[in-house]
Order: C-alpha cells, then sequence, then structure tokens
C-alpha cells in the first residue's frame, strides 16, 4: 500500500513451508517479515527488535504461543499481534484477547486474508483508526467507509466497500473467487455453498467504481479470479 | 406385561416359566389320575377279596361242620349277603364281580360275590358270598375332584412361591437392567452395579462392566481421533491453501492449467470445510457449547438472512419467513445459529431451480420447509454423517449431523416430513 512506510512483521510459526509461503507473499507490500521458528528465538527477536506486528502460531515446539503474549506484555510492549492457529475454540479465541492478541486468524487461511488483516491491525496502531488510503484519484476513508473518486463521493453498499479495500489490499494479486467469498462472507464462511455471488458484488463495484470517474483497476484474471492492477 | 421389541410380542421369563409349570401339571394330572384310578379299584376288589375269603374260613370252620340241610332255609333267610344254595356245579372257588339291583338304594350296584363249593350232611351246595363294592361311579368322580384339588393346590402354591422367589432372585437383574437401559455411551457415566452373591449375576455384572468400558474406550478414543485427525490436517491444509494461493501469482497459465488450478481451488475449499464440520461435530460431543440464554428466535433467523438470500441467489430460489411464534429460546447462542444456519443451507442445497424455502416460526418450534426432489427422502439415513440422498451434491453430508447433535444437546426434537411436495423439518423447542 502506498501509504505505508516499510513495516517489520515478526512470523513465529514452525512450519517451515507455510512460513515461507507467507514471507513470500507479504514480499513487495513494503514489509519485512522476520521468521522464529520456536517461541525461543521469538522472545528473543521481540526484546532486542521493535515490530509492527507479531504473527503468532500457537502450538510452538518449545511452548505455548501464550507465553509469548505473557512476555510481550510484560515488556510492555505495543506490538499488534495477529494470532494463527489451528485451534478453533471460543476459549482459545478468548484467552488471546485477553492476553493482548488483536486479532484471530484459524490456519488454514488464504494469504491474502492475512494480509488485509495485517494491513487493517496496523492502520489500527498507528493512525489510531483516524486514516485514509490515498489511491491515485480514490480517496478512502476507512472509519466512516466512505470513497471519493477525485474528491466526489461515489456510492457503495457495506460489502462493495469491503470488497474494495480487500482488492485494493491485495493489489498485483490474483484472488480466486472462494477467497473472495470467505472475506464478504465473514462468519458465516463455513457455510458457504457457492461463491457466484462474487461475481455479481464485482460487476456492480465495478459499474459504480467506472460510473465515478475510476479508472478499470479491477481485472479478471481468466478462469481464476480478480486482480486489482493498475497498468 | 407384555413388550414389543423388533415387532415381536415378548413376554416376561415368569409368564414363561408358569406356563411350563401348568402344561407339566396338566400332562402329569392325565397320566396319573387313570392310573391312580386303576390302582385304587385294584386295591380296594383285593381287599374285598381277602375279606370274602375271611368269611368263607370262618364259615367252612366254625359254622359248617355243624350245619344241618334242614337249617340251611333259616340259614338264608337271615343272612343276606352268605348264602347256600343249591349246588351250580363248581367244584373250584370262585370270585367275581357281578352287578345286583338294590331294593333300598333303588339302583343297580356292583358286588363282589365269592362261590365254593361245600358239602353239608355229604350232599354237596354252593356257598355263596358277596360284599357290595363303592359305586366306581362315585369313586371316579371322587378322585377328579381330589387331583383337581391337589392340582389346584399345587399351582396356585407354585405360582405364588415363584412369583416371590423369583422377584428376589431376579432383583440384582432388574437393577442391572435398569442401569443398562439409562446407560447413554456419549453422555452419562459408566453404571455402577449392586453387589449380588448370585454367581451367574456377578458374573453378567462383571461382563457387562468389562463391555461398557471397553465400549467407552473404544467410543473415546474414535471421538478424540475424529477430533485430533481433523486438528493435524490443519496445518497441512494451512500448507496447501497457502501454496495454492502463492501459485495463483504466477503468469502465463495455459487454458488447461487455469481449469486444473480452479478444480485444486475448489477441492481445498471443500476440504477446509468438511474439517471444519467435522472439527465442530466432535467438538460437539465434547460439549464445549454448555452456556444458555434466552435468545430472540425470529431476530436469530433474520440475522444471517442477507448471507442466505445471497446464497439462494444461484437457484432463482423465493425465501418466504412467517415469523409470528415463539419468540425467546433458552440456547447456547453459537448453537442456536449453527442450527439454524445448516438448516437453512440444508433447505438452499438440496432445492431445485426456482424452489422455494418457507420458514415458520410456530408456538414451539420452528419448522424449514424447501422444494426438492419429488420425493420423500429416507428418513434412516437422514441424520447419519456422510449420507448423501445424492452423490453429486455439494455437501459434505455432516450439515444434518450438526442439527441433530445440536438439537440433542438442546433437548428439542426434529422431524422430518413430506407434506405438499416440500420437505419439511420441524423443530420442537
Amino acid at each position: 500500500m502506498h501509504t505505508f512506510a516499510v513495516m517489520k512483521l515478526l512470523l513465529i510459526e514452525d512450519e517451515q513451508e507455510l512460513a515461507n509461503s507467507i514471507q513470500m507473499y507479504l514480499q513487495g507490500n513494503n514489509f519485512v517479515c522476520e521468521l522464529a521458528i520456536n517461541s525461543n528465538t521469538a522472545i528473543d527477536k521481540i526484546s532486542n527488535y521493535e515490530y509492527d506486528c507479531v504473527l503468532l502460531d500457537l502450538m510452538l515446539p518449545d511452548g505455548h504461543g501464550f507465553e509469548i503474549l505473557k512476555e510481550l506484555k510484560k515488556q510492555k510492549k505495543t506490538e499488534g499481534v495477529i494470532i494463527l492457529s489451528a485451534i478453533e475454540t471460543l476459549e482459545s479465541r478468548l484467552e488471546g484477547f485477553n492476553l493482548g492478541a488483536d486479532d484471530y486468524l484459524t490456519k488454514p487461511f488464504h494469504l491474502s486474508e492475512l494480509l488485509v488483516r495485517i494491513q487493517a491491525l496496523i492502520r489500527r496502531k498507528n493512525f489510531k483508526g483516524n486514516n485514509l488510503i490515498e489511491y491515485n484519484e480514490m480517496s478512502i476513508d476507512i472509519q466512516s467507509k466512505t470513497v471519493k473518486v477525485n474528491g466526489t463521493e461515489m456510492d457503495t453498499t457495506k460489502k462493495e466497500m469491503d470488497l474494495l479495500i480487500y482488492l485494493l489490499g491485495n493489489e498485483n494479486r490474483v484472488l480466486s473467487k472462494s477467497a473472495i467469498a470467505e472475506h464478504l462472507s465473514g462468519d458465516m464462511a463455513d457455510m458457504l455453498e457457492n461463491h457466484d455471488f462474487v461475481y455479481a458484488h464485482i460487476k456492480n463495484l465495478k459499474n459504480k467504481m467506472k460510473d465515478a470517474g475510476c479508472k478499470e483497476y479491477i481485472k479478471t484474471v481468466y478462469g481464476l479470479g480478480y486482480k486489482w492492477q493498475n497498468d | 406385561m407384555v413388550w414389543v421389541i423388533n415387532g415381536r410380542m415378548t413376554k416376561k421369563l415368569l409368564h414363561k416359566s408358569s406356563q411350563v409349570y401348568l402344561l407339566f401339571s396338566i400332562i402329569v394330572l392325565m397320566v396319573t389320575a387313570p392310573l391312580f384310578y386303576y390302582l385304587a379299584e385294584k386295591l380296594y376288589v383285593d381287599e374285598t377279596d381277602e375279606m370274602l375269603n375271611l368269611h368263607k374260613r370262618e364259615f367252612t370252620k366254625f359254622s359248617l361242620p355243624h350245619l344241618s340241610i334242614s337249617e340251611i332255609e333259616n340259614w338264608n333267610r337271615y343272612n343276606r349277603n352268605f348264602k347256600i344254595l343249591p349246588f351250580n356245579g363248581w367244584r373250584n372257588d370262585s370270585i367275581y364281580t357281578k352287578t345286583y339291583f338294590d331294593l333300598l338304594d333303588n339302583e343297580r350296584e356292583p358286588y363282589r360275590e365269592l362261590n365254593v363249593p361245600i358239602l353239608v350232611q355229604g350232599n354237596p351246595y354252593t356257598y355263596s358270598a358277596r360284599i357290595n363294592l363303592v359305586e366306581t361311579e362315585d369313586l371316579m368322580k371322587s378322585i377328579a375332584w381330589l387331583f383337581l384339588l391337589i392340582l389346584s393346590l399345587l399351582l396356585i402354591g407354585l405360582f405364588v412361591i415363584t412369583k416371590k422367589i423369583s422377584i428376589n432372585l431376579w432383583k440384582p437383574f432388574n437393577e442391572t437392567l435398569n442401569q443398562i437401559e439409562k446407560f447413554e455411551i456419549d453422555k452419562s457415566d459408566p453404571p455402577v452395579f449392586v453387589g449380588t452373591d448370585i454367581e451367574e449375576f456377578v458374573r453378567l455384572n462383571a461382563s457387562i462392566e468389562k463391555l461398557i468400558k471397553k465400549n467407552t474406550a473404544i467410543y473415546q478414543s474414535q471421538k478424540e481421533f475424529v477430533e485430533n485427525a481433523a486438528h493435524e490436517l490443519q496445518t497441512p491444509l494451512a500448507v496447501f491453501q497457502a501454496k495454492l494461493d502463492l501459485l495463483m501469482q504466477q503468469e502465463g497459465f495455459s487454458q488447461e492449467q487455469v481449469k486444473m488450478l480452479d478444480a485444486l481451488n475448489e477441492s481445498v475449499f471443500r476440504l477446509n470445510r468438511l474439517n471444519k464440520n467435522l472439527l465442530l461435530l466432535s467438538k460437539l460431543e465434547r460439549d464445549h457449547y454448555s452456556g444458555k440464554e434466552e435468545i430472540d428466535i425470529n431476530e436469530a433467523i433474520s440475522k444471517n438472512l442477507d448471507f442466505f438470500t445471497e446464497q439462494a441467489k444461484e437457484k432463482n430460489l423465493s425465501i418466504q419467513m412467517e415469523l409470528n411464534g415463539t419468540d425467546t429460546v433458552q440456547s447456547n447462542a453459537v448453537l442456536l445459529e449453527m442450527l439454524l444456519s445448516n438448516l437453512f443451507m440444508n433447505a438452499i442445497r438440496h432445492n431445485i431451480q426456482n424452489g422455494r424455502i418457507l420458514v415458520k416460526s410456530t408456538n414451539n418450534g420452528i419448522v424449514f420447509m424447501n422444494s426438492g426432489e419429488a420425493e420423500a427422502l429416507k428418513e434412516s439415513n437422514l441424520f447419519k454423517r456422510f449420507s448423501k440422498s445424492n452423490a453429486s451434491l455439494q455437501g459434505n453430508g455432516l450439515g444434518l449431523s450438526i442439527v441433530k447433535k445440536i438439537i440433542e444437546i438442546n433437548n428439542w426434537s426434529i422431524v422430518y416430513s413430506f407434506e405438499n411436495n416440500l420437505h419439511t423439518f420441524s423443530i420442537g423447542f
């Protein structure tokens, strides 16, 4: 995103392949993503460096992720923390939030989803919620959920706004229909039956953007999904 | 009491054994009554014969030596049953039964008669002595009554004693039975049996205890296996998903490759959902959702209506809501939402193009109706895991299992019916 300076992330994850994938996906988004594959290394890094965001796996070979949250608290660190966990119980979620985590993402997840969650967290932390995404002719107010194109407000639904932020956040990335559908469905994602409704939302958003005088940023990637691209 | 189990009438054990006792008694009676009658009669006749012989010996020893021919007439006048008759030609003693008409009783009665050739003053005569036998008919009747009386006494006694004994005797068995009937492997603790000193019941209790222990262990490990397996799958699935997301970022895919990627995307999506549902089911079985609260049912249904409306668009379904019944219900909020979502998605998933969905809240429940295949579903498999009415459908066959489980947890009821071409799921709170 154009609005961010280089952000430092710490990824605490023992599953090498997953860690690599996350690092690869986050590359080039003004993120520097460091990796700690166990909780000792993680605590070491946390103690010595400052991060904008910590991505924390709960099941680590040498300890539980909650211990790291406690350590962060003890050291009075203000890093935003997103828990990445295979455990999906209400208890674990609540415990995580109680210990100071900001978000909770259950494995498996889409990398695109992780990216927008990181962006949202950093925005909340750094701009105290009062923030504006400026993108060429567009100006998106996250707080009030409004979009202006060349200074004129564009009428969008909540879903379209959500979609816009999600697509823009994953600029230059191909997003599958299922990833978009899951993102738009939120808590109901597990109930999803078909993803065809994505097409309708994309079409509406595209039309509205076109009518408002936007460039055609949203591209259809044949057979795969959609992509926000400025060419 | 008569029970019907598996369509067969069953009777109590006591009933069965009493039946056998009764049958046995009747057979014994039928065999022994004539035998008894025959023996009794024979004994009586033998006794009578002995008496007649005794009289004869007395007569020949004391009376005969002094008897003269002229006294015979007088003898016969005063002795009705011991007569001296003209010689009838029989040279040996003969004894037989003969019927005479009794003037006093005015009926024919059987007599035992003994004929002995004698000599009175050198002339041959026949000494004839007879004794009245008790009427055989009377005897028979008396014996039959006696037998019936004995039999009834025996049976009543047997029945009362058996019942008394069996109640006591079978008490440990019935207690064990009650315990087993109450036992549910996924809910209750293993039963504790009352001690007994009857070897068979001790063995029974011990083997049931062993069986339950083993089954509970198997059930537990099975449950844990499903949960662990689903959990363990989350990480490789996460890698799969992440790699696929990355792979899609590559450029220059051929049309074939795009198709493959799309299929992979779809598969991993379904895998994820299947795994989440499995996890959910095992969580439900472990009672992870206990806290109940009062929830506005109409609100709960309407909450995700947008989502369902969106999902129903592809099939162009019409959704009709008639929410005017029950307003609040006691449940865990997460569970209720899951229940309603699964029922709603079920109604969408198994619907037909341009079909309809009707959601009604009644006074003590809620009803989901949907159009679909024009024949009723088989209820026996409906709520089983992975049972799909149509193999080609998208569903993973866990939705209704989840519904059933939540219904069980809340002690509600669910009934499936097929009315007016609508598949109907009625939930009773």
